[in-house]
């Protein structure tokens, strides 16, 4: 560790580390368009200049390495003036189409032009005409009039996906970025294009034109699609108050974690977000019940434990099934081991996943479901569904997920399931399997819920929600929580399971993997 | 009882003002008449529905959309009018345009003006000096609250 001062507050760093990474350690944000942390130094919008003292000219702070007792000065009126002069070079070509820009709001250019311009441009010549609208990608659009050149996407391609669809062509004021000819941007993590772009040079179709960045709220998750667990940040519209849009979200950003995605997302993460919204359950749905009309929340695990309780005391616990799937948290397979396979000594648990897509050598990983590596390591022998099992003697179906329906066809679920005599399914999703059951249970996603996920790595992140559950929907947890009361099984455990962390906690107890390291 | 007393010579008080009233002004317009010249001149009113004053330059009136050469709306569909607008009474929807000069325009306008105060946010907000109130339209009162929400057509037309 060595001490340096910057601004004169004095700040100790790491050996080698570079200015601007001191400063942002520190707290201090230096002003910088082209430098991300994912990539070496470019040095190219020069936004980041600073003054340090013995040095005759302004430094870049993104490659200066820092030595013992420099003193740097961010704030002196000789770098506020190289900054303000730096801007007016960067907007002489850059259109001021704001208004239409999807960038508008979280635009790094807009913001400093904000802190230290607001100045009338000195340029009376017109500026370049470029390509407006010109399609590079999947669902990119590349606007080479507000490109920076800050060569972020050219560095990102060449970097993470090692793929260089996009360079720099031409020199002096025709350089521009492109792609090459009768080639495009198609790869795996396009959407991370959109995200690093400083400006909106590059902006998404999937996002154009829908709505401002700034009525958008964002909400810290982890994208279900794959057992890798990238982190993520969901922006939402909360729902305009006045003429009642839903709650709808609009785009996935990725979340910075370098223990599993760095700064990146995959395609699959970035644009199937629909299943947030589409088709999903928000109340309580009744077939067919008998004794009670109207079943809530409230008394909905007292009206399970009761069915269960007399299945159990009439047939042993040969009667009951159990149908998962991995999209579950730890905390949720974990009480669902503790009641069924502990407490009731249930045999028949099957889980449900959708069946294994695609892998690239990134980040996506073949598995479509979050959590399969943390109901391993609960200790479920993770058995694919058998209708025939399934039905033999069974008397109490409890079903989580809406996965039925595409592995199964209607009428084969419809012949076996009529057989059950009592089903419960709790799903987020409005499906044609719901017809098949007594009572459907509308349950939080991923998104909505708090508790933890272990991904393919082992690695188990814990998530707070990021969305309100639609309607009349709660996290499982809670459901098997009340349930677990219900039926007196281990009684003592579950007396004080109020949270998800409470849960995780006893899982640390119980299970080595997941003791908090 | 004598506070019932009291309103009366209340009410006494009030017709015995507007009578001095009436018959000061009928006195200078008669005086007008005859053609004598006076200092003070008799109250004068316009007949309001058939008969109009003409609204001040400044006055915020009801809002209208601009239009291009061509027709189209000058509005980009930027929503910083939504943005700003305190009563959250604007609606937009934006849609891709073909011509690259324009882009973005939008497809649905909505003004609420059962809940608009008048406020004119919109019009300062306005980077394109899409939306103004200057059309000197004050009465557009209606029978329903679902008449005052006013579409894209109703406000370019």
């Amino acid at each position: 560790m060595i001490k340096i001062f910057i601004d004169e507050q004095q700040v100790e760093v790491e050996e080698g580390m570079t200015v601007l990474k001191a400063a942002e350690r520190a707290g201090i944000h230096i002003p910088h368009l082209c430098y991300h942390p994912a990539f070496p130094p470019e040095g190219s919008c020069r936004m980041c200049l600073v003054e340090i003292e013995g040095f005759p000219k302004l430094e870049l702070a993104c490659s200066t390495v820092v030595k013992e007792d420099m003193k740097i000065s961010i704030k002196s009126a000789r770098v506020v003036e190289a900054r303000k002069a730096v801007l007016e070079f960067l907007l002489a070509e850059h259109p001021l189409d704001c208004p239409i820009c999807d960038k508008a709001g979280d635009c790094k250019l807009q913001d400093y032009y904000d802190e230290y311009g607001l100045f009338e441009s000195k340029f009376s010549e017109t500026k370049e005409k470029r390509e407006k609208k010109l399609k590079i990608g999947k669902t990119l659009i590349l606007d080479q009039e507000r490109c920076i050149l800050c060569t972020r996407c050219v560095r990102f391609l060449k970097e993470v996906t090692k793929t260089q669809e996009l360079g720099v062509f031409h020199r002096g004021i025709d350089a521009e970025v492109n792609i090459y000819e009768g080639a495009a941007v198609l790869n795996n993590y396009t959407g991370n294009l959109a995200q690093i772009c400083p400006v909106g040079a590059i902006t998404d179709e999937d996002f154009r034109f829908k709505t401002r960045s700034w009525f958008l709220k964002e909400g810290e998750s982890i994208c279900p699609l794959c057992s890798r667990g990238c982190n993520i940040l969901i922006e939402y519209h909360p729902g305009f108050p006045r003429f009642e849009v839903p709650r709808r979200a609009y785009r996935i950003k990725a979340r910075e974690n370098p223990e599993v995605n760095g700064f990146w997302v995959c395609d699959r993460g970035k644009y199937g977000y629909s299943y947030l919204e589409e088709g999903r359950a928000d109340k309580i749905i009744l077939n067919k019940i008998e004794g009670k009309d109207v079943l809530t929340w409230e008394n909905i695990s007292e009206y399970l434990g009761e069915k269960i309780k007399r299945v159990s005391s009439a047939k042993k616990t040969s009667g009951i099934a159990l149908v998962l799937h991995t999209w579950l948290s730890n905390e949720e397979l974990f009480l669902i081991h503790k009641i069924f396979r502990k407490g009731l000594k249930v045999k028949k648990i099957f889980f449900a996943d959708l069946p294994q897509g695609e892998a690239d050598e990134y980040l996506l990983t073949s598995e479509t479901s979050p959590n399969r590596r943390g109901a391993q390591e609960i200790g479920f022998d993770i058995k694919a569904v058998n209708l025939d099992a399934l039905a033999k003697g069974t008397d109490f179906l409890l079903a989580f997920g809406p996965f039925l329906s595409g592995l199964f066809s209607l009428k084969a679920l419809k012949e076996v399931l009529s057989k059950v005599k009592r089903k419960v399914l709790i799903s987020s999703y409005l499906n044609e399997v719901n017809s098949l059951f007594d009572i459907v249970i509308p349950a939080a996603l991923i998104a909505e819920k708090e508790g933890s996920l272990t991904n393919v790595d082992g690695v188990i992140q814990s998530f707070k929600p990021a969305l309100e559950p639609p309607g009349e929907s709660l996290p499982e947890w809670k459901v098997l929580a009340d349930l677990g009361k219900e039926l007196g099984t281990d009684s003592k455990l579950f007396e004080d399971l109020n949270s998800p962390g409470a849960i995780l906690g006893e899982m640390g107890k119980e299970i080595p993997f997941f003791k908090k390291k | 009882m004598i506070k019932a007393l009291g309103y009366f010579i209340e009410i006494i008080r009030g017709i015995l003002i507007t009578t001095r009233h009436f018959v000061v002004n009928l006195f200078f317009h008669i005086l007008k008449v005859l053609g004598i010249k006076t200092k003070r001149k008799g109250a004068v009113t316009i007949q309001y529905p058939e008969q109009k004053k003409e609204v001040a330059s400044r006055h915020r009136s009801l809002h209208r959309l601009m239009t291009r050469k061509d027709g189209k709306p000058r509005c980009v569909a930027c929503m910083l009018c939504v943005t700003v607008c305190p009563s959250e009474c604007i609606y937009v929807e934006a849609a891709e345009d073909p011509d690259l000069e324009i882009q973005k325009y939008p497809a649905k306008f909505i003004i609420d003006l059962g809940r608009c105060c008048f406020c004119g946010f919109c019009v300062e907000a306005c980077p394109e000096d899409a939306i103004r109130m200057d059309t000197g339209n004050v009465d557009f009162a209606e029978y329903s609250q679902q008449d005052l929400i006013y579409d894209l057509d109703k406000l370019i037309g």
